[in-house]
């Protein structure tokens, strides 16, 4: 026993086999073979009309799911409606002008379907899974909706209710807060900003803003449709071709987006979130756009500083300085640009140093090769960790819409492992120098009030309220 | 396969390949996939259920420790006891490692506590199997309690109920609706605890429940995934069979039937931003012939978009802004419950009344057969979704082993629910949403 008795006690069920327990039980035993991994492949075909038509083969799959993504984001919305690429894909459910919204749901739910609207910012994804006897009529339901949808005034202002409501809800959420906030200051003017947008904005989007976006990207052309289930392609194709293919292409004009600004000076923000009881931390930097070769490094420098509880800053900031509940870092990638964050939820004295720490460990790892135990570790984990992330119906076929909708490749899908395994420490210095020695962007969402005597500590700090407005700054400590 | 593993494996005959030998069995329903168990000496039953579908595995231990056996005074120790045990570390695991070992080598390990069982589950690469199986005999042996360590996941604990209590702005009315429809202690208390009962909770109460519950005996073991069950068979055999059986745990005592009585309370809730309502009635006991027809019920008029109450209230007549609720079990008592949001409160009045006008429909006639296929249609994908990976899957069967349906008759779950007709769920609204029989508890802003 590794501590004094007196303050430890060791519950053991086995009696005595605690001093004389079997050998095997003191190390953790030899792992088997290696498993070959396997993945499904990946058919696709385009139809007449330009649609992208790709399905992935799961054998004895209860359920098929359907993804149509269309190559528009909220990048696209308009300067004066953010948010407008969202509002599009949520409306695209609410009805045509002979089935309404109601018996657009009803025939869903009949089939035992789960459908989902979202945009991200550079395009927005329309999801369902169904029971997979369904299959025609589940086509024929998204065929209706993406094809025909009516945008009534009515099913706007439901929609815009709804969006607000939502939206409100989110804005009690400091993770929420505090992420948005980061990137709109990441993003500065660059158009993926437009995605960082508060409540406020539903206020002004009209029936015909939704049929504008609609007409301008919601073309066969300019979409994807990746169908998983137990299915082969030629018959699925049949199908899609026989409920889509009244849909007419037409020119698509997306802006180009060149990469955002670099930041140029650290930047501290403030969220003030009143009765927050902790103090929530983001950390950030822009790095690299989701096709760079960069990716494969990158993701393992991300694993070793944070992706998991036995990461750097987890074991820094919670195990040993306890300053954290937790303290994690994630990549974000888009088609113009990325972004590295780490994420912490601290104890408001320890605001200050939290900070500090996350910045040496992002110094760090930009100046210092991980070491090879560190280095194995990481691989370990994100070789290991693939089958599991594509084991869930929902995510492999968002992971294969993904790789079609930027153009991955098999980097990405059957060679991840081998992409990985070129990684070394070399490489992983190399990313570190090259995207995390610029500035930093540092956000806490928290109670100004009650974390201000740990904020003095700070120089320059900009104050916001929960929507995002700045309030003043403070320097020193003091309202400027 | 040994002598000794086909004496010991009980094929259940589930699944097709596994062999339903009896020629009347063929009709017999089945599970989409195969599943073999087996009991150690000790007590603990082993479930396997294999699928190479993809190189992974998923491992669910589940005890019967969830905090339905907690005692007034002592609440939030399953709760704790998770954390310790996730945590902690135990005789040749230190502290954090459990989840060191688990994801270094990709895997995701969780664990979580309900009324009935607390679960600890992995899934990892399928070649790391005896990895993960080392972890959990380890703390299923032994669990090192560190006083100064147990008083930081005890603060921990109270600074997640605080930051809950902060956050939710209906959880005290939640509660308080609890102790109203469900009267006995065992049942209405929360899994995180009370605040004075944690912060008095002391290392010896810790090793008591501790003892008293995390114990092969007490203890169910899933595997499903990429496996080879002589392999697993071993694997369980090497790191299980001597442990040791505890002290046989006794039920919890059986509950008093519910009175009765309809009543309305008033609860002021100090955060509430909007007027909210709970309404809930005690019904069947979970798995029991009328449960079926209950839990249909719940999709009927709650669940997905096209559920009766919310097109009433949130798309039609537009009283209430936010709609939750449903069937709850919590070990042998269940009720259906019911919490409505609305902008004013005459708004939550009508929201009110209209449920009750539509619940009150139910009980004279029969509901359209199309609506009712609808409602199970969404049962249906809830439930087959819970095959759908292999944790799904073993933590189903996990759950199936304990309650009073039993891994053997798990097949004829499904069929029972979708034989539910309109004339069934008629009949259990008349026997069970009675107004002699509805709780109603009406939240004001302070």
């Amino acid at each position: 026993m590794r501590r004094r008795l007196s303050f430890v006690l060791a519950v053991v069920l086995a009696g005595s086999a605690a001093l004389g327990q079997e050998r095997f039980r003191k190390s953790p035993p030899v792992p088997d073979r290696l498993p070959e991994l396997s993945l499904p492949k990946i058919d696709s075909i385009r139809l007449s009309n330009g649609l992208t038509v790709a399905v992935i083969y799961l054998k004895n799959c209860p359920f098929i799911c359907a993804q149509l993504t269309i190559l528009a984001g909220e990048r696209d919305s308009p300067e004066s409606l953010p948010g407008l690429a969202g509002f599009t894909a949520e409306m695209v459910s609410r009805g045509t002008p002979l089935v309404s919204a109601s018996d657009i749901e009803e025939r869903l739910e009949e089939i035992g379907g789960a459908f989902s609207a979202t945009a991200t910012l550079d395009y927005s994804r329309l999801s369902l899974v169904f029971l997979d006897e369904y299959l025609d009529r589940a086509l024929e339901t998204v065929s209706l909706m993406a094809l025909r949808p009516d945008f009534s005034d009515k099913e706007v202002a439901g929609l815009r209710f709804t969006q607000r409501y939502e939206m409100l809800q989110e804005e009690r959420n400091p993770e929420f807060i505090g992420r948005r906030q980061l990137l709109r200051v990441l993003f500065g003017n660059h158009p993926y900003r437009k995605g960082m947008f508060s409540q406020d904005v539903f206020r002004n989007i009209r029936r015909r803003d939704v049929l504008d976006f609609y007409q301008r990207f919601y073309r066969p052309n300019n979409a994807i449709v990746v169908l998983a289930g137990d299915l082969n392609l030629t018959a699925a194709a049949r199908k899609v071709s026989r409920y889509f293919s009244t849909w007419r292409e037409g020119e698509v004009l997306r802006q180009p987006t060149p990469p955002p600004a670099a930041i140029e000076r650290e930047r501290l923000c403030l969220v003030d979130l009143p009765r927050a009881k902790d103090a929530t931390l983001f950390v950030g930097n822009l790095v690299f756009p989701i096709d760079d070769p960069d990716f494969f490094p990158f993701l393992v420098l991300n694993q070793a500083l944070g992706g998991t509880p036995n990461s750097r800053l987890f074991m820094n900031l919670r195990e040993s300085k306890e300053y954290a509940h937790f303290a994690f870092s994630e990549v974000d990638l888009y088609r113009s640009s990325g972004v590295f964050s780490i994420r912490a939820r601290v104890i408001p004295s320890a605001c200050y140093s939290a900070v500090q720490e996350i910045l040496g460990e992002i110094d760090r790892i930009g100046r210092e090769k991980v070491t090879t135990f560190e280095l194995e570790q990481a691989k370990s984990y994100l070789i290991g960790n693939f089958p599991l992330q594509v084991g869930r119906l929902e995510a492999m076929t968002q992971r294969v819409s993904e790789i079609m909708t930027f153009s991955l490749g098999e980097a990405f899908w059957s060679k991840f492992y081998d992409s990985l395994m070129l990684v070394d420490a070399d490489s992983v210095l190399g990313v570190g120098a090259k995207y995390l020695r610029s500035p930093s962007v540092v956000v806490i969402v928290g109670d100004k009030s009650a974390l201000a005597e740990y904020l003095r500590e700070f120089p320059r700090i900009e104050v916001y309220d929960v929507k995002g407005g700045l309030l003043y700054t403070m320097l020193k400590g003091v309202e400027e | 396969m040994s002598k000794k593993l086909l004496g010991a494996v009980v094929l259940l005959a589930l699944a097709g390949g596994l062999g339903s030998p009896a020629a009347a069995a063929q009709d017999e329903p089945a599970l989409p996939f195969p599943v073999t168990s087996y009991a150690l000496k000790n007590g603990l039953r082993v479930i396997l259920s294999e699928d190479d579908s993809l190189p992974i595995v998923s491992v669910v231990l589940a005890y019967r420790a969830g905090s339905l056996r907690e005692q007034p005074g002592k609440t939030g120790l399953a709760y704790l006891l998770e954390h310790l045990m996730m945590f902690n570390g135990s005789l040749n695991v230190g502290p954090m490692q459990h989840i060191g070992y688990i994801n270094r080598v990709g895997g995701e390990p969780n664990a979580s506590t309900t009324a009935e069982l607390t679960y600890f589950y992995e899934t990892v690469p399928s070649n790391q199997l005896g990895l993960v199986l080392w972890l959990e005999s380890d703390r299923m042996r032994t669990l090192e309690i560190d006083a100064a360590k147990a008083e930081r996941w005890k603060q921990s604990l109270l600074d997640d109920l605080a930051q809950r209590t902060a956050a939710e702005p209906y959880l005290e009315s939640s509660l308080a609706f609890d102790r109203l429809l469900f009267p006995e202690f065992m049942h209405h208390h929360g899994i995180l605890g009370k605040e004075e009962d944690i912060r008095n909770l002391t290392p010896g109460d810790i090793a008591d429940f501790y003892v008293g519950h995390y114990t092969p005996n007490n203890a169910v073991l899933v595997i499903a995934g990429d496996i080879s069950l002589p392999r697993a068979r071993e694997l369980t055999d090497r790191y299980f069979e001597t442990i040791p059986p505890g002290r046989d745990v006794p039920p919890p005592p059986a509950p008093r039937p519910p009175q009765k009585k309809s009543l309305v309370q008033m609860f002021p809730e100090s955060l509430a931003p909007y007027p909210a309502f709970y309404l809930g009635y005690r019904v069947a006991p979970p798995y029991s012939a009328d449960y079926y027809g209950l839990a249909v019920l719940d999709y009927f008029l709650l669940k997905g978009r096209t559920s009766r109450l919310t097109r009433r209230l949130i798309k039609k007549d537009k009283l209430a802004f936010f709609l939750d609720g449903g069937l709850e079990k919590r070990g042998d008592v269940a009720a259906l419950k019911i919490f409505a949001t609305s902008n004013t409160q005459s708004s939550a009045d009508l929201c009110q009344k209209a449920i009750l006008s539509e619940i009150g429909k139910l009980r004279l006639g029969p509901v359209p057969e199309e609506e009712l296929d609808r409602a199970k249609n969404v049962l249906k994908r809830d439930y087959v979704g819970r095959f759908s990976s292999t944790l799904d899957r073993a933590m189903f069967l996990a759950e199936m082993y304990f309650s009073p349906v039993g891994l053997e008759n798990a097949a004829r779950e499904l069929g029972r629910y979708l034989a539910v007709t309109p004339a069934g769920l008629q009949n259990v609204c008349i026997r069970y949403l009675m107004p002699e029989n509805c709780i109603i508890m009406n939240v004001k802003m302070r």
